[in-house]
């Protein structure tokens, strides 16, 4: 009968043992968390005070970023959408600090490669927001220089403009997060390549005439010159 | 109308002879392929629930030259917002509705707000100003032509001749101004008859002959809430949000456009509406409110041409209007005796009485605050402080409707 009870204490004596080693670490990650969500949502409400006192969502209507989101169907106000975004950022943090103080081998290794991934993820979206503002910049001087020469598809080329600029940046950030760069690279240089090497074919046959008349007036000239030493 | 006679400095295309319907929409559905006409229609969900709107929609199913309708709804809930919808699925051309009340358009709001652009309150005048972005950001229309949502005696007629010197491209109009009587068993339209012809017959009187008077005395009806327009017009214009909406819009088109290139057309031999209360003893609501507005829009565009206002002008105006508006109610009578209407003289001369305290509080609130009266930006300067703004408001309008 001993035995039989022993049976059943001693797993149960280990659970509680296994439990007793493991409360402190939740106890630790839920800890973490709570502070995690308390920060994150001071974070917030900091970073809204300074993004409304900066007027960030008025140079967002302006630089286009609203636009952005708009065609994106999301409707929030920008710097409502800046503040969420660091809110669950800073969750995120505070959830995987949280995961890692449960000392979980496996859960570690997430953790570090999170955190490793993390300055990628923020040059990305650099990349994409500064190269979409960079974008519509140059899109609208070639559009201003294009209307007041005449040039009558000047919006076309802007916006032909405007979309290899934005290939460009969309290339730059995915090269940036590491997703599939050879693939990545090899597309944008054969799109690129390609378009370069299409304008160089058509200025080449549509100046055929031109370069024929161009050299025929050289070779025209050097005869002239000729002729004159000749004279002398 | 049953003369020919041409009125001041505008043309004047009359009714004549018996215009076939159906020979002005053929004309127009060809012409309409060169110039596509949008309709902008500002409406109330309570007017979903009218005499007038179930007509409108049954007429406008008929229609055929137009390439869109822009509806713009105010005062509705998400599901009166679709019951709406649902209301105009008859029609065939593309229509699209404009969801005041919704969260993308009061995004669009806070937007414009945000970024110092005032668009001022709810009503027509913000509707069709809304109404014109969403045409101009989709770029399908050339012409816009604009009217309400209350009209019961509707017919697809008025449009047709609305829009027709506009679309017509032989004829080089800009802006074509509806004109009907509105007489049922006696004679209505008090602002237009009592108000506004004497005031401004009055103004002239004081000082002297004036381009823009000139140009308001021209219109038969300057208060007609019916209008069509090139697109784009209404890149240009600034409009009033407030009651002075038809004024201001005149005094937009006066600035911009050569009066030449401006008309006024019969679109119909009666034509019946929700009529407003004089609310003579409350000058915020009814047609005191209406007057005092009109009233403002009109000194503001005079002192905005060189004209320069006191307090002893405004002393010798309202005597010259009181003059000139009991004169009319005299030519009113005449005109309501010979053709067999009722005709209530006390209660017209309460209503030039009326206006009268009107004018006078509409002096008193522009010498206080000469640059007070309401104009909503252009959408040219809408567009060059907000360069994305026709976008966010077409995706805004299209997902609404999707």
């Amino acid at each position: 009968m001993d035995d039989f009870l022993q049976l059943i204490l001693e797993p149960m004596k280990e659970v509680f043992s296994k439990f007793k080693e493991f409360t402190p670490n939740i106890l630790a990650a839920m800890t973490i968390l709570l502070v995690g969500i308390l920060v994150a949502r001071i974070m917030k409400a900091v970073l809204l005070r300074f993004l409304r006192a900066i007027k960030f969502d008025s140079w967002s209507d302006r630089m286009g970023l609203t636009v952005v989101m708009r065609k994106g169907d999301l409707w929030a106000k920008p710097s409502i959408a800046v503040g969420s975004i660091v809110f669950w950022l800073l969750l995120i943090v505070s959830l995987l600090t949280g995961l890692s103080a449960l000392k979980i081998h496996a859960i570690d290794n997430l953790v570090a490669l999170f955190f490793l991934y993390l300055p990628r993820a923020f040059s990305a979206v650099l990349i994409l927001v500064f190269g979409y503002i960079i974008a519509g910049f140059i899109g609208r001087a070639v559009l201003i220089r294009a209307v007041n020469s005449g040039y009558h598809y000047a919006k076309l080329l802007a916006e032909a403009v405007r979309l290899l600029l934005t290939v460009l940046i969309l290339a730059m950030a995915l090269e940036q997060l590491r997703v599939a760069p050879g693939i990545v690279v090899a597309a944008f240089s054969i799109i690129f390549g390609g378009i370069v090497l299409a304008l160089a074919v058509s200025f080449g046959v549509g100046g055929i005439d031109a370069a024929r008349r161009m050299i025929e007036k050289k070779e025209e000239e050097r005869g002239e010159d000729k002729k004159d030493i000749e004279h002398i | 109308m049953g003369d020919f006679y041409q009125t001041g400095v505008i043309t004047t295309l009359h009714s004549l002879g018996k215009p076939s319907l159906e020979r002005l929409e053929t004309e127009l559905r060809q012409f309409s392929s060169v110039r596509p006409v949008a309709l902008v229609l500002p409406a109330l969900y309570s007017e979903f629930e009218g005499p007038a709107m179930p007509k409108i929609v049954e007429e406008l199913a008929k229609v055929k030259y137009l390439k869109e309708i822009v509806l713009v709804l105010d005062k509705a809930s998400e599901k009166e917002f679709r019951k709406a919808k649902e209301f105009m699925s008859p029609i065939t051309c593309d229509v699209k509705i404009v969801h005041n009340d919704g969260k993308r358009i009061g995004e669009i709001y806070d937007t414009l707000t945000r970024n110092g652009l005032d668009v001022g309150q709810r009503g027509k005048g913000r509707s069709a100003w809304l109404a014109y972005g969403y045409v101009i950001g989709r770029g399908q229309s050339d012409v816009i032509a604009l009217h309400d949502c209350d009209i019961v005696t509707y017919s697809r007629e008025m449009l047709a001749r609305l829009c027709y010197p506009i679309v017509n491209p032989n004829l080089d109009y800009v802006f074509c101004k509806g004109f009907y009587s509105r007489v049922t068993d006696r004679l209505h339209g008090r602002v237009t008859r009592l108000m506004m012809t004497p005031l401004v017959r009055s103004v002239q009187q004081l000082i002297g002959p004036h381009r823009f008077l000139l140009f308001l005395d021209s219109f038969r009806y300057p208060l007609a809430g019916e209008f069509c327009m090139i697109t784009d017009m209404a890149r240009v214009n600034r409009i009033p949000w407030d009651w002075g909406l038809e004024v201001g819009s005149l005094a937009e088109v006066y600035r911009n456009y050569s009066p030449r290139r401006v008309c006024q057309v019969d679109i119909a031999m009666t034509y019946e509406h929700k009529h407003q209360a004089l609310s003579a003893e409350d000058p915020d609501k009814g047609l005191m409110k209406m007057t005092i507005d009109i009233c403002k829009s009109i000194f503001r565009t005079l002192a905005s041409e060189g004209t320069t206002f006191s307090d002893g002008f405004f002393k010798s105006l309202a005597v010259t209007y009181l003059r000139n508006a009991e004169d009319t109610i005299t030519k009113y009578e005449a005109d309501a005796a010979i053709n067999g209407l009722v005709f209530d003289r006390h209660e017209e001369a309460k209503a030039v009485e009326a206006f009268t305290r009107g004018i006078g509080m509409a002096a008193q609130a522009f010498m206080e605050n000469p640059m007070g009266t309401p104009l909503i930006p252009n959408w040219s300067r809408v567009t060059s402080a907000i360069p994305g703004i026709l976008d966010m408001l077409k995706k805004a309008v299209d997902e609404d409707n999707k």
